[in-house]
């Protein structure tokens, strides 16, 4: 038996025990239908510790009062899809999360995930309120004018910088690209990210015409493609990131000294020098991106809509906003975290000032005028891949 | 063994009682039981888990690639795609960055598989062998990545070197660069030359060792006259280990290699995430046909059964 079994068993058994001594057969009936299937990233889930991503899913059960029983998922977005759409996961998995960009159109258009009837999630009304119809997230959550997805994490991405060796602040992609980082600055492995960021640096800073960085024709791939090689063969990058723990050691090791890189890697790259690295706000802008949960076809043909509803309930609760946002540094997508954290006897003064200067950070971020949306199906995606072989050829 | 030899052995015509489990044992693996299909075991397993899928990643490399997947089809397209885009050169500096690697292993290796066979008991040179499985009981991704803090800008070499006041500037032209993916990659791959390297030196009698110093041969002459030629099988079967991992392994250059470091194995995968199907299936027939060709070569130049075969 594994922890998670073992501890969705303890659930299972302490929930239908309550049940029957409330004399509600029928709510043990329901208790006792199938676990959420879930299929997500491990960060996904907190614990119930601020501070903690949680041992388990356990936490994140009691909260939403169903069990749930997770399949670990990877951050790569051709995963999701083909199993999705080619693959089994309609029938393995009841809900599952995307991994940003528009996968919801992509899904939603190829029928293997379903509306959402927000009427049943109570905690709806918290949402943020630019996913509200008009506005400039709403398409991020919808697909043919239909609510598809929730949204339960989100940010927008920068450069994190060691304040400590750097001595002040910095405020501007044009660090990373400066000279006098050579051979001390690192970008992502992937051609998503680091063309759209370079490509809103050159676009802000007038170096190049682009009409929208997440989304370039092959002229503009080609633009910002050379623009890396030519400062690749300088030797400005010490080496591209690939993966989590990868892009935390270049920081926390002082191989690098600049880097862009999700806020999470800053966090535990400081975390874990004890340095003083900081994560900016850059002037010319930032990819921003979501990421958010979907109702499987599957999952609705197996009655499961009540327990997802459950669980949405949860990731729109300010309970969970302010613990992903102090544990990961992931933006909350719901109104209400100040107030919750400043009547919770959960949180301590540090924990409070932490979130809420994060708070204050992030949205000086997305405040900035040439922010973009991710775009992980850019229309000319074979030029983003071809030009992105030769930056790293070259 | 005939079935008749069963029944002769086992009394079932010959008289006498016969065990009644031998019995058993006899009926399941005779010609007409499971014995007959055990013989086709290897081929259902080499059918089923190489030629099928092997087929199936050249005709899906021809097919035409689709917003999530692929459809039917034939088209070179992806080919064309590999061979006339940077992802050429890029294999091509994997493939150079592999055969560094390999030589660095023989030179490294292979005179450790000689010192055994010559200079180990012979009842303790398995064991001193099997000593090279130990580093595999650690994971690839931690082996590999505990190598930052040895040649990183403030790891143990440089620190090192700096407190002996040798260097005064941390040396960087170590980790994330090539020599740092051949460091990698001859760290991981080494045991591959060790043990294919015992197993043919194998075949090399010990008194050649003996005659070779009576005779007046130089350790070199020795070495690269006699033993190396006995050996080349074992070395070339090592050797193309370590070469196909090398262009195969795309952990090695995402941790130790520099901006953009790739090999075949990584060029793959990055086709796979930008959901280009077809093209991640042509890169790996490139591969197997390298692979193949390789062994071709091989076994035409040294008859690779030979490291097979039982030695007296």
């Amino acid at each position: 038996m594994t922890q998670l079994d073992f501890t969705r068993r303890a659930f299972l058994q302490s929930v239908s025990a309550a049940a029957l001594a409330a004399g509600g057969l029928g709510v043990a009936g329901a208790q006792a239908a199938e676990p959420l299937k879930i299929w997500t990233i491990g960060v996904a889930k907190v614990g119930d510790k601020p501070g903690t991503g949680g041992k388990d899913w356990s936490d994140m059960e009691k909260a939403a009062g169903t069990a749930l029983t997770y399949n670990a998922k990877s951050g790569s977005a051709d995963q999701a899809i083909q199993k999705m759409v080619v693959g089994d996961g309609n029938k393995l998995y009841d809900a599952i999360t995307d991994n940003g960009g528009g996968m919801e159109d992509a899904l939603g258009s190829q029928k293997t995930i379903v509306p959402i009837d927000t009427g049943r999630i109570t905690n709806w009304g918290n949402l943020l309120d630019h996913y509200a119809e008009g506005s400039f997230a709403a398409d991020t959550i919808r697909y043919d004018g239909k609510v598809y997805s929730v949204p339960y994490i989100s940010n927008a991405d920068s450069l994190a910088y060691n304040r400590t060796k750097i001595g002040g602040d910095l405020g501007s992609w044009e660090a990373l690209f400066d000279p006098q980082f050579r051979g001390r600055a690192a970008m992502q492995n992937d051609f998503g990210p680091t063309f759209t960021n370079t490509a809103i640096y050159l676009k802000e800073s007038g170096k190049q015409d682009i009409e929208a960085p997440s989304n370039m024709t092959p002229k503009e791939v080609e633009g910002v493609a050379k623009f890396l090689i030519d400062l690749k063969m300088k030797g400005q990058f010490r080496t591209f990131w690939d993966g989590f723990q990868n892009g935390v050691d270049l920081l926390a090791s002082e191989e690098v000294l600049v880097s862009s890189c999700w806020e999470p890697v800053q966090i535990v790259a400081a975390r874990k020098a004890g340095q003083d690295i900081a994560y900016g706000t850059m002037k010319e802008g930032h990819q921003t991106w979501n990421n958010v949960w979907m109702l499987t076809k599957g999952g609705k043909d197996r009655g499961q809509e009540e327990a997802f509803y459950k669980l949405m309930n949860v990731y729109l609760s300010p309970w969970f906003g302010a613990r992903t946002l102090l544990t990961f540094g992931f933006a909350p997508q719901m109104k209400g975290v100040l107030d919750y954290i400043n009547g919770s006897s959960d949180f301590d003064a540090a924990a409070k000032a932490t979130i809420a200067t994060r708070l204050k950070n992030k949205q000086a971020r997305y405040d900035i005028k040439g922010n973009s949306w991710q775009n992980v199906f850019p229309r000319d995606m074979r030029s983003y891949q071809d030009w992105w072989a030769k930056v790293q050829a070259a | 063994m005939a079935g008749s030899d069963w029944r002769d052995r086992y009394g079932t015509e010959g008289g006498g009682p016969r065990p009644a489990s031998l019995g058993v044992m006899a009926r399941v693996f005779s010609e007409d039981g499971l014995g007959k299909w055990a013989l086709y075991a290897p081929t259902v397993f080499v059918i089923l888990f190489f030629i099928v899928p092997t087929a199936l990643t050249v005709v899906w490399s021809f097919f035409e690639r689709t917003m999530f997947w692929m459809e039917p089809g034939f088209t070179l397209f992806s080919y064309v795609n590999f061979f006339t885009s940077a992802r050429f050169e890029n294999f091509l500096f994997s493939m150079l960055h592999s055969s560094v690697s390999v030589v660095v292993s023989f030179v490294v290796g292979f005179p450790i598989a000689v010192f055994v066979r010559r200079h180990v008991p012979t009842v303790a040179q398995h064991r001193v062998i099997l000593l090279f499985i130990l580093p595999f009981m650690v994971s690839e991704i931690i082996r590999t990545f505990m190598l930052r803090p040895v040649l990183g800008r403030n790891g143990l070499v440089n620190t090192f070197l700096t407190d002996l006041g040798v260097i005064s500037e941390p040396i960087t032209q170590i980790l994330f660069t090539p020599t740092g993916v051949i460091i990698g990659e001859v760290l991981s791959f080494l045991p591959f030359i060790v043990f294919s390297g015992f197993l043919a030196m194998e075949a090399v009698p010990k008194y050649i060792f003996e005659v070779c110093q009576d005779l007046g041969a130089s350790r070199w002459r020795t070495f690269w006259d006699i033993i190396v030629p006995l050996a080349a099988p074992g070395i070339f079967a090592g050797s193309v280990f370590i070469f196909v991992n090398g262009i195969g392994v795309a952990l090695i250059p995402s941790i130790l290699g520099g901006p953009g470091a790739v090999n075949a194995g990584l060029i793959a995968t990055q086709a796979i995430i930008a959901l280009d199907i077809p093209l991640a299936m042509a890169v790996s027939a490139i591969m197997m046909v390298t692979l193949f060709g390789l062994l071709a070569i091989g076994h035409r130049l040294f008859n690779l059964t030979k490291i097979l075969e039982p030695q007296a």
